[in-house]
């Protein structure tokens, strides 16, 4: 702090001669506003021009009220030990927001000119961040920056450039920056500009600005299934969004069978009629059709899908794998020519050919033998009245759907796709068996129209 | 008491001859002597509030003879398949499908003993809340890895996030628990057939290296599962792995060398407390012809001195 105080008494050798007498009018480097700023302020706040930052606030009323909070803290000193902590936690008594945390930041930082303590304010503020529900934003974290005092920490000669020039507050920076990494934040051009004021271009806080500005931009669009950040609120708005995710067919289509309402029957209760949306592509129903009745269809759930944070579950209708000595081979008819045929290109070419091992891209392993899957679905209840009733407005696009037996295997916890034959080999499923809920085959109601 | 006199290196690295007196057996306080085993530079993690491991280099050596004569002959075994199988070509395979294959399965989960080849972890092992298990699918045919993530870290006042799992596969062992290495020099796209909730996961390979300073290096790259009943196929070229060491990706990158891979792993850590899954059928090597890319990140000196 001497060499600040030295470096003063040579860059404004004029405002020595001010200091004893009121200050009416000083040019600063801020900018105009800040001129009429400093006509209220005290004598040792000359100095302020050395340490105030390039990045003004533009609402001249929030510089009254932090002024008046400074003043009544001071006068309520009772001299009694408040941890920075203790300052969040009363402004969180009015009410957690954006603004109640800006103000307390502005309190620290227009109380003392040479920030005493901001590295302990630092730290409680950024544990604090997530209760006041503003560690999403740059602004919040650029005003967090601006808190360290300017040009103060820069290293001025070899010697302090090599021994790590002030260490805590390097350390501070660079968990500043830690924090804004960890909730996937991208800093902006006010950041960088901010690390270069206050911690020179080769401190630790700018290398890992530059690192974090290396690798975000890389890693940001690597997803080949993309979440947005903001999902929709509606819930049938997002079971179309993940049944379209997992759908893996662009032609499948989306069906909201029923929406969230709530009937309130005779007798006056309310009964809440859950959401249904079901997906089901062109593929799945003609497989459907082609399904054996004397095979049933099960209808397994629940299973978890996670966007980003929030986990939500589907049920789908599938069938189990047919074994291979009903298998139907599909018999090819060389005659036959179909619509998209090319007359001068058959459809099949009965050729020896086998690939060598050079030429061979294909894996040498067993198939998973898997059923199909014919229809998928989510629900606001997964109760079995609210699949049955799924299963009942499938029909419509499905007649044969009411003769085949369905079985409705729904768990508790998140399960995987279990076979009957899993079911029934392994003995330590049997106490999962208790609680899966396994119906009579139901034969649906509309069958008989 | 006869002195004996040994040189040791202290935590500088500076070797020094000390005089000390010899321990009578067996030891319980080393550090009764002038200086003790915690001047080696600590390899392991060494959870908060457990004393650190003490103990003289020659007291770590485990004479292991609960094997028994089983254990003799896999271990004679194994050799004289290795003397044998050179005849076959380079690793058992003939030499035509060594130098030719474009494909070659490595996991491939049939049955539960291929399990026995991953070890499944979680961070129980610093204390905290999450648990993973690992078990075979429908019809004993995929490996199933489940569990529930929990990010509360522990509360030892050092570590400040928590909240993963890992399923790594063990390093391959020769005769006489001797170190193998995977050589997948023949192949560049990594090729695996998952079935995941929707959560991104990591794959970590780790490969064969020569200094000390570079024994948590991992190479990594992300992978994400799109959720739904359907298996997904991911493909991953070798060139985007990224080198990173304890967590933290490094500045000084270079590529993934195919010849010497020690293991592959997948890890979660997502910061979404929940339930998780992840079903894997096969992890295969493949040569994709079409991806020339040799590396995908830059490898000049960035953050260069101004």
């Amino acid at each position: 702090m001497n060499v600040c105080r030295h470096l003063l008494w040579i860059q404004c050798p004029e405002c020595v001669s001010r200091f004893l007498t009121p200050v009416k009018r000083v040019i600063l480097p801020g900018g105009p506003y800040l001129h009429q700023q400093t006509v209220a302020l005290q004598q040792s706040q000359v100095l302020r021009s050395f340490h105030c930052s390039a990045v003004c606030s533009t609402s001249q009323q929030d510089q009254k009220e932090p002024k008046e909070a400074s003043e009544r803290e001071t006068q309520s000193k009772d001299r009694t030990l408040v941890t920075h902590e203790d300052i969040f936690e009363k402004a969180a008594k009015n009410s957690k927001t954006k603004g109640n945390f800006n103000r307390v930041v502005d309190v620290f930082t227009k109380n003392d000119i040479r920030r005493r303590g901001h590295v302990e304010f630092i730290y409680a503020a950024l544990k604090q961040m997530p209760e006041f529900g503003v560690e999403q934003d740059i602004t919040v974290y650029n005003k967090l920056l601006d808190v360290f005092p300017k040009e103060v920490f820069v290293p001025r000669n070899f010697i302090q450039r090599m021994f790590n020039h002030y260490p805590r507050q390097q350390e501070c920076g660079v968990q500043l920056l830690e924090q804004m990494e960890n909730y996937g934040i991208m800093p902006n051009v006010e950041t960088k500009v901010l690390l270069a004021q206050v911690f020179g271009k080769k401190s630790h806080p700018m290398r890992k600005y530059q690192r974090i500005m290396y690798w975000f931009p890389k890693f940001k669009h690597t997803n080949p299934y993309p979440i947005p950040q903001v999902l929709p609120s509606d819930p049938i708005d997002l079971a179309r969004f993940s049944l379209a995710r997992i759908a893996s067919d662009p032609d499948a289509k989306i069906t909201v069978f029923q929406y969230q309402t709530t009937d309130i029957t005779e007798t006056g209760e309310e009964v809440l009629r859950p959401y249904i949306v079901g997906i089901q592509s062109p593929e799945q129903r003609s497989l459907l059709a082609k399904h054996n009745h004397c095979r049933p269809v099960f209808v397994e759930g629940p299973f978890p899908l996670w966007l980003r944070k929030t986990c939500v579950h589907y049920y789908l209708l599938r069938a189990d794998p047919i074994p291979p000595e009903e298998k139907v081979k599909k018999e090819f008819d060389p005659e036959w020519i179909g619509p998209e045929q090319s007359l001068f290109y058959p459809q099949r070419v009965e050729l020896d050919l086998e690939r060598d091992i050079g030429d061979d891209d294909s894996f040498d392993v067993d198939d998973v033998e898997e059923g199909p899957v014919y229809a998928m679905c989510m629900a606001g209840q997964g109760d079995e009245t609210t699949l049955a009733q799924w299963i009942s407005d499938l029909q419509e696009t499905c007649p044969t759907l009411g003769q085949i037996p369905t079985v409705f295997r729904l768990e508790s916890g998140p399960g995987e796709l279990l076979t009957s034959s899993d079911v029934q080999q392994s003995p330590e499923l049997e106490f999962e068996t208790d609680h899966i809920i396994e119906d009579e085959p139901l034969y649906s109601k509309r069958v008989k129209q | 008491m006869a002195l004996s006199r040994t040189t040791f290196k202290t935590l500088f690295g500076i070797p020094r001859v000390i005089y000390r007196q010899p321990l009578s057996f067996p030891s319980t306080s080393p550090s009764s002597c002038i200086l003790s085993t915690r001047g080696a530079y600590e390899r392991d993690y060494r959870r908060p509030g457990q004393a650190p491991d003490t103990r003289w280099p020659w007291q770590k050596i485990r004479f292991d003879f609960s094997k028994g004569v089983e254990g003799i002959r896999k271990h004679f075994g194994l050799l004289k398949d290795e003397f044998v199988n050179r005849w076959t070509g380079p690793e058992g395979k003939p030499l035509i499908n060594h130098m030719l294959e474009q494909t070659q399965v490595q996991w491939e989960f049939r049955g539960p003993e291929s399990l026995n080849q991953w070890i499944v972890s979680s961070d129980q092992e610093i204390g905290g809340h999450s648990a993973a298990y690992i078990k075979t699918g429908r019809n004993n045919t995929t490996c199933f890895l489940y569990g529930m993530l929990c990010s509360t870290p522990p509360r030892d006042g050092e570590t400040r996030y928590s909240g993963y799992c890992t399923m790594r596969s063990k390093q391959p062992l020769g005769s006489f628990d001797r170190k193998k290495h995977y050589d997948w020099s023949n192949f560049n796209t990594l090729h695996m057939r998952i079935r995941g909730d929707g959560r991104p996961w990591m794959v970590n390979i780790s490969a064969e290296t020569y200094f000390s300073h570079q024994r948590d290096d991992i190479y990594s790259y992300f992978l994400y599962t799109r959720g739904g009943p359907y298996w997904q196929d991911v493909k991953i070229p070798f060139s985007k792995f990224f080198l990173s060491s304890r967590g933290r990706i490094q500045d000084d990158q270079h590529a993934l060398w195919l010849d010497k891979v020690n293991s592959i792993g997948f890890t979660l850590g997502d910061k979404a407390d929940g339930p998780f899954q992840l079903e894997i059928d096969f992890i295969a090597l493949c040569n994709d012809h079409a991806h020339t890319e040799e590396f995908a990140y830059e490898l000049y000196k960035r953050n260069p001195e101004v």
